[in-house]
């Protein structure tokens, strides 16, 4: 009786302790002990990308891998929501009105809850909305450092996010409201922005711990509370002590002693950071997401010599790398016991025709335009310059879409670019004749200090020559500046860097004819119609139907010619680690970061 | 003296503030600082443009905005004084410099003392022995480093010393042929170094080829590269070996004191071996300073108690015994750690590194990081040293034959002193005197010279803050790195001209 009663208690036992550890499971997936190592080409810098100096792929990566948010780019690449952290609804077109709420449950790593008052602070710095007006804060910066000095005034808000009230959440400059259970944010939009979704993406920095140190408050919960109240009323002495932390206290070059200063609220925090050397991630027991790591520890090496990241990666002392693809990292890698993928960054290669205003006018003429468009040997340039370094290599034929994005097929197939495939001499030479201009000049702009542009505007000179073309070297070494001047060359030849797929950083800025990124002078009525249609429509589907639209028109146009993508290496030593699959736009390798596993010998 | 160094001073200041305003608008007008932005399509592109403006004042022409960044070193900015500014990233400059001297000082101290200690000896051999086949390989080996690209030599190490290394180490046998090999080629070397004829060579070569076949095998038989150690018997073959050597350098051997106490002080530092190794674990960095300068304390009052009514040669014969004794004990003490870290979790078998200044997140004690820091300086400092060796060796040793062909020396040898005495006493301290000048231009030079070296390695220091800063347009950075440079260019070749004063007497400062 007695050992049978024995039995039932121990079954008992043995059945809730499978069944706890059955409930466990999903909460730590973590491999005990578990470290791996990655390289990276730059080192961390700042814990706040959103001011205007901080924004760059070496903080992404790890402010991402720290941080979660309310969507992310995947690899292919396209918008996933993560509903673990928080959901948003679009409550209304016009006026437009976003509503944002946390889940339960969401915490920092200190353990404190994000809510509103991270939202609300979100909001204010990448607003700018309480940004004193009209204050040029430049008066009151040290000519030297351009840190603020000290006779700058206490009452000045300024938070350095280079918040521009015509776009994205400058647009938001009303208050939000806040829900009565402080989770929930509602955005309302002076005037539509159709990538809202892509405007306010994140809880931004832990309001506690910027109003703790900006006001000088113990209490987490206090010090959300008088966040609060110092945004709601705008309380400008407040303000600008918080807008002043914003912008400089998180800005370090080597682990802080105040650990609240590395606060996050994603699958990783950051444990260890040794100036120019590495960052520590380590998995944040705090996060309850749907991203649960699986590798316990991360350590990102800053290794700038891309050889030298390869060599690193065969001695075991970094099990993924991403370095600048070269040819010699490719020859490199192939010659390793090491799973090499190939992909491309948000860069892409072009030229641009100037419309009006070139040096020697020839483009203002559309034949002229299309006879040199013919004559770029693309397919050459893709083979001679960039296979070496990644054997499947394409030629981008969009003006609008990155490849592999959604559209990009449907719209390559009948934007017109299938014309420019390959080199037509005789093409040209007609349409020349046509002109009456057989041997127009073209003065190309392109950066001096870049061979791989350089070889470029050889291989299109010789080419263009064939034609009759007199392709000269407008290059220069701050021949960035020089874009968009009038009268100094005919073609540019240079790559824009896409950092989001949003449209409003798209076609609009670029093709129309007032937009801040049209350089040559381009100027279509049409163009300019479909890009103020694009900038006002909401649905994901027909934004993506008026961007064929105007990719044909551009190649209709004879605008330019798109030439390739940058390409992008991602190698990883596959007996210690699996689930690498590198996106293209920041933060390209690491945004899938919790599908990393490490690989256990057998 | 007085007035010369000051005269001296007043100068290079002024030649240095002309080579600053050169420097800064060279790097400003080396490209454009906006650049990434200008072809970024992010939306608020504009305001991205003016916040990096009038961060770094972009707005001001160079030949400007070299004073605003001159005011911040002399204190203008209500800084304080020399304020060097901000990165393109908004860190200030100050605190970086700080760290990459550190790092580059790390760097290049071990390297550049292993390069003159063994330059000179090198030097000296080859000119004693010249126009022997060790005279000639090493002016063939020293050329050959000398001209070989260093980024390819670091390349052509990390592959062979560091990944070979590692790889070999997974399983730690020599293949058969080798031993025979590395013996024969031991036995040459030696050969070629030790002088004789005939007979004599011969057994000069068989004794070498034996003994390194012997130390091979046994490394080999006793797993040594999984588990390097000295043991008592090599630390008591090592230091009885040093007492020899060092009294035959330092007094002669005729002089029975010195030898004598050598062997006392080795007999010390053997019977100090166990203790040393098993009772240390703890032992902080300076508890291992303080007993390596105990050890040779303790020596050196050995000597000068043994040394009778000469006291000083013996009592610095024994002090550089002492000096042996701590070394070897202290190596020995190290690679007792050797297996515990290369099987460490963090290391994972692969201990000699190609990156970096050390192993993310290891934790042990001080032999633990001493080991940690010899695997990762190890590689750059081979590099480092394979390049100034050169120098090292051809002047030190066309300054010794010069020393040696003086009419003094003969006068020296035509007195009955030996040869020991003329070379040790007479051409060798002479011969240093342009040697010390080379020893401080590069000192300076190092410093700024490791840019490349820097960059294979992972190892940021000051190289990585000028390229950076070049990379950047952004010319705080890299008038930094050119302050530090070049005031220790001007500081070294001063010094090294108050050197050559104290030096010859025949040179004086005025």
């Amino acid at each position: 009786m007695r050992i049978r009663r024995f039995a039932a208690v121990a079954a008992t036992v043995a059945v809730s302790a499978l069944v706890l550890s059955g409930c466990a499971a999903p909460q730590s997936e973590i491999v005990e002990g578990s470290s791996l190592s990655v390289a990276w080409n730059q080192p961390f810098y700042s814990y706040n990308q959103n001011t205007s100096f901080g924004n760059a792929t070496a903080n992404a990566n790890i402010i991402y891998s720290t941080n979660s948010g309310f969507g992310y780019y995947d690899n292919t690449p396209s918008w996933v929501k993560d509903t673990s952290f928080g959901t948003y609804e679009k409550i209304s077109d016009d006026p437009l009105v976003v509503k944002y709420t946390i889940a339960d449950g969401v915490k920092w790593s200190d353990g404190t809850a994000v809510d509103a008052a991270d939202l609300l602070l979100n909001w204010v710095s990448l607003s700018g909305a309480e940004n004193t007006p009209n204050f040029d804060s430049s008066e009151f910066t040290d000519p030297d450092t351009g840190e603020f000095t000290d006779s700058f005034p206490k009452d000045v808000v300024f938070f350095d996010s280079g918040a521009d009230p015509t776009t994205g959440l400058g647009l938001v400059s009303k208050l939000p409201e806040i829900s009565d259970d402080k989770k929930s944010i509602t955005l309302t939009y002076d005037s539509p922005f159709v990538d809202w979704e892509l405007a306010f993406t994140s809880a931004g920095l832990p309001a506690h711990v910027v109003a703790m140190h900006a006001l000088g408050i113990d209490d987490p919960q206090k010090a959300k509370d008088a966040l609060i109240t110092a945004i709601k009323d705008n309380d400008k002495t407040s303000m600008a002590a918080i807008s002043s932390f914003w912008n400089s206290g998180f800005n370090f070059t080597e682990m802080p002693s105040d650990t609240s200063l590395v606060v996050g609220d994603g699958p990783y925090t950051i444990t260890d950071f040794v100036a120019d050397q590495y960052v520590t991630l380590t998995a944040n027991t705090n996060y309850t997401g749907a991203n649960q790591p699986k590798v316990q520890e991360i350590t990102v090496r800053f290794i700038t010599d891309p050889l030298a990241a390869v060599q690193a990666l065969q001695n075991g002392e970094v099990q993924v790398i991403s370095p600048q693809a070269t040819a010699d990292v490719a020859d490199a890698l192939a010659a390793l016991d090491v799973t090499v993928i190939g992909g491309y960054e948000g860069t892409y290669e072009h030229i641009d025709l100037q419309f009006d205003q070139s040096k020697s006018g020839n483009f203002n003429d559309p034949l002229v335009r299309e006879a040199f468009m013919k004559v770029i040997p693309r397919q050459e340039i893709v083979d001679k310059l960039i296979k070496p370094l990644q054997a499947d290599a394409e030629v981008r034929n969009s003006q609008v879409f990155l490849p592999g994005a959604e559209g990009y097929d449907d719209s390559v197939a009948n934007n017109g670019s299938a014309a420019y495939k390959d080199v037509d001499i005789e093409g040209a030479k007609a349409l020349l004749a046509q002109a009456n201009n057989p041997n127009p000049e073209v003065c190309m702009l392109f950066s001096s200090t870049n061979p791989r542009r350089a070889n470029e505007f050889l291989l299109i000179q010789q080419s263009a020559a064939q034609a009759g073309f007199n392709v000269t070297d407008c290059s220069s070494p701050s021949w960035g500046g020089l874009l968009g001047t009038p009268g100094a060359y005919d073609a540019s030849l240079f790559g824009w860097q896409s950092t989001s797929l949003g449209v409003t950083n798209g076609p609009p800025p670029t093709y129309n004819s007032k937009g801040i990124n049209n350089l040559n002078f381009y100027s279509n009525p049409e163009m300019d119609k479909l890009t103020d249609q694009l900038g006002k429509e909401f649905d994901p589907a027909k934004q993506i139907e008026i961007e064929k639209k105007i990719d044909k028109l551009l190649w209709d146009d004879f605008y330019g010619v798109t030439i390739f993508q940058f390409p992008a290496v991602t190698a990883f030593d596959q007996n210690a680690i699996s689930g690498i699959s590198p996106g293209p736009l920041s933060p390209t390798i690491f945004w899938n970061i919790w599908d990393w596993t490490p690989v256990t010998a057998g | 003296m007085a007035t010369f160094v000051v005269r001296r001073l007043i100068a290079s200041i002024f030649i240095f503030l002309a080579a600053t305003y050169l420097m800064y608008i060279l790097v400003s007008l080396s490209g454009d600082p906006l650049e990434d932005l200008r072809t970024s399509t992010a939306p608020n592109k504009l305001q991205l443009i003016e916040a990096r403006t009038m961060l770094l004042h972009l707005d001001v022409p160079p030949y400007l905005r070299y004073f605003i960044w001159l005011g911040g070193i002399f204190g203008f900015t209500g800084k304080g004084f020399f304020d060097l500014g901000v990165t393109v990233q908004n860190q200030p400059v100050n605190i970086l410099l700080a760290q990459a001297a550190g790092s580059t000082l790390q760097l290049v101290t071990i390297a550049s003392l292993v390069a003159i200690v063994l330059g000179l000896v090198v030097g000296i051999t080859t000119a004693l022995r010249q126009y022997s086949g060790y005279d000639y390989g090493v002016t063939f080996l020293s050329f050959l480093f000398f001209s070989l690209p260093i980024f390819w030599v670091a390349v052509l190490l990390k592959q062979y010393i560091a990944i070979g290394f590692n790889d070999f180490l997974a399983h730690p046998q020599i293949v058969w042929w080798l031993v025979p090999l590395l013996a024969v080629i031991a036995g040459l070397i030696w050969m070629s170094i030790i002088p004789g004829k005939g007979l004599r060579r011969l057994a000069t070569f068989g004794i070498a080829a034996a003994a390194t076949a012997a130390v091979l095998i046994y490394m080999d038989m006793s797993n040594w590269f999984s588990y390097p150690h000295i043991g008592i018997v090599g630390i008591i073959i090592t230091l009885v070996g040093a007492a020899f050597g060092v009294t035959a350098i330092s007094t002669g051997l005729r002089n029975r004191k010195a030898l004598y106490a050598s062997l006392v002080v080795a007999g010390v530092g053997a019977a100090l071996w166990y203790p040393f190794i098993y009772y240390t674990t703890g032992l902080p960095f300076w508890g291992w300073v303080g007993s390596l300068v105990a050890l040779v304390g303790v020596a050196l009052g050995i000597g000068w108690f043994m040394g009778g009514d000469d006291r000083r040669p013996v009592a610095r014969t024994a002090a550089l015994v002492g000096l042996v004794a701590g070394a070897v004990l202290s190596l020995d003490r190290f690679m007792q750690v050797w297996d515990d870290y290369a099987q460490s979790g963090r290391v994972k078998g692969r201990p000699i590194a190609t990156i970096g200044s050390g192993t993310p997140g290891l934790e042990g004690s001080l032999w633990v990081h001493g080991i940690d820091l010899f695997t990762h300086l190890l590689l750059p400092t081979i590099a480092l040293i394979l390049i100034s060796f050169a120098t090292y060796t051809r002047y030190s040793r066309a300054s010794l034959l010069e020393v040696m062909n003086q009419d003094y020396i003969r006068t020296a040898r035509a007195k009955g002193l030996t040869e020991r005495t003329v070379v040790v006493r007479h051409a060798f301290r002479n011969a240093l005197i342009p040697i010390a000048t080379i020893v401080a231009f590069d000192i300076g030079g190092i410093i700024g010279g490791a840019v490349i070296t820097e960059r294979v390695f992972g190892w940021t220091g000051m190289g990585a803050l000028f390229q950076n800063g070049l990379d950047h347009v952004d010319p705080n950075p890299v008038m930094a790195f050119f302050l530090v440079t070049g005031s220790l260019a001007i500081l070294f070749n001063l010094i090294a001209d108050l050197v050559y004063a104290g030096l010859d007497p025949r040179i004086r400062v005025s």
